[in-house]
């Protein structure tokens, strides 16, 4: 059955994707595979290709090896698969003489499936100035426009690369309840870059992490804010306690250490944690990757002061 | 809604707040609780996330499906929640207080004396 087939391959499929600058090498050997309809979390660092993948996928950059395929074809040779994505990037740049309104306006032109009503609504919720030049818009109005694009697009591969730079808190918990009502009505797949990664979290049912041009970790949200812990208290206690496993922070104040600690406890380590007086506490998902990106800054450091002291 | 401190998934968070609006009444026997659509945009959640706290009522044998009409309270609900809650009662709550006491220095006649004396 061909209905079983096309199914099968909805989604997002990377294969060793690669994209250098010269000796840059920006992304390395990403593989992964996007299910359709989900949202996902693109997590990590500034720097680490996360906008470079975005324009990849959606054919705006050119990757350098390895293949992409979305619903089972290469967006660099199908028109058709172009036309079901909408990537606003970040920087995007408009034609100056155009207006809010002239925007809205032709934006069906480009997604087939534009669903007005939804731009409205946004348009209205954001006050969006419709008879302002684009080039005369404020860091958050942009952002607020480019959100209205995406959500009205109703694209079924919808990328929002940081789409909420210069919007305060009341316009992004707008922009959140908006995603999660059109994404519920209107099933597709949401791949989100984001810093403010504790406020987004709740969206996600998944998330990827990048590190340096690397998928370091692809995994649900519930188990991905089970990603590492905290342990604090005495420092020869901290370290036979953690005992052999994988450290992403260390921290010292006096004669305590804090460490985080990648994995999880079981009940058992939990009362040993207990009999010897730690503090164990859980980390949220924006800890969990800042500890990963701190972990690889370290790593990659020179020099580690702490260690090679004599 | 975010996890909370206690590092409690979403989706449990979610289950645990439906649970305690059952216990108090605000959802009665035999009546309707949110939708999936209804609790994930309500609480600005991932639908899958929102579905997971409700299989999780569901699995707990508090909710179950009438199909194509929705979710229902279990008869017999908030007396099934409050015989657990009870039971769990020592762990979360006796078990904790009495160890803040110690480090307290706090005697058992002490601590049983404050609580007699609480105006609450």
């Amino acid at each position: 059955m061909t209905v079983t087939e096309s199914t099968a391959s909805r989604g997002i499929e990377l294969l060793g994707v690669t994209k250098s600058f010269g000796s840059n090498h920006v992304l390395t050997d990403v593989t992964a595979h996007l299910p359709a309809d989900r949202i996902y979390g693109l997590l990590g660092a500034n720097g680490v290709g996360k906008t470079t993948l975005m324009s990849l996928i959606t054919n705006h950059a050119f990757r350098s090896s390895g293949s992409i395929l979305v619903d089972g074809d290469d967006p660099d040779e199908n028109a058709a698969v172009r036309e079901r994505m909408c990537f606003v990037r970040e920087d995007q740049k408009y034609n100056d003489a155009f207006s809010v309104k002239d925007i809205l306006r032709v934006a069906p032109a480009f997604y087939p499936s534009w669903a007005s009503e939804t731009a409205d609504r946004l348009t209205e919720r954001f006050r969006l100035p419709l008879t302002t030049k684009s080039k005369r818009l404020s860091r958050g109005q942009r952002s607020a426009l480019a959100i209205v694009v995406t959500l009205a697009s109703r694209a079924a591969y919808t990328f929002l690369d940081e789409p909420y730079l210069g919007l305060d808190a009341s316009a992004r918990t707008i922009f959140y309840e908006e995603l999660v009502a059109e994404y519920a009505a209107h099933p597709r797949t949401v791949l989100l870059s984001t810093h403010l990664i504790d406020e987004a979290a709740p969206l996600l049912e998944e998330v990827l992490i990048l590190d340096q041009g690397r998928i370091v970790l692809q995994t649900d949200i519930d188990e991905a804010s089970r990603g590492s812990f905290v342990v604090r208290g005495r420092e020869s206690d901290v370290l036979d306690f953690v005992g052999g496993r994988a450290l992403l922070t260390q921290r010292r104040l006096g004669g305590l250490l804090s460490v985080t600690v990648r994995g999880e406890l079981n009940n058992e380590e939990h009362r040993r944690a207990d009999e010897l007086r730690l503090s164990v506490e859980p980390t949220s998902l924006q800890e969990f990757v800042a500890a990963l990106g701190i972990h690889a800054l370290d790593q990659s450091a020179p020099q580690n002061q702490t260690e090679k002291a004599p | 809604m975010s996890p909370s401190a206690d590092g409690r998934p979403i989706f449990v968070e979610i289950a645990d707040q439906i649970a305690d609006d059952i216990l108090v009444g605000l959802y009665a026997e035999e009546t309707q609780v949110p939708s999936t659509t209804e609790l994930s945009v309500h609480y600005r959640i991932n639908p899958a996330t929102a579905g997971k706290a409700l299989n999780r009522l569901v699995d707990e044998g508090i909710v179950y499906k009438r199909r194509g009409l929705g979710m229902f309270v279990v008869t017999g609900a908030p007396d099934a929640l409050r015989a657990r809650r009870r039971a769990a009662f020592t762990d979360e709550y006796v078990r904790p207080f009495l160890a803040e006491g110690a480090r307290l220095g706090l005697t058992l006649d002490e601590i049983v004396e404050l609580i007699r004396k609480d105006p609450s």
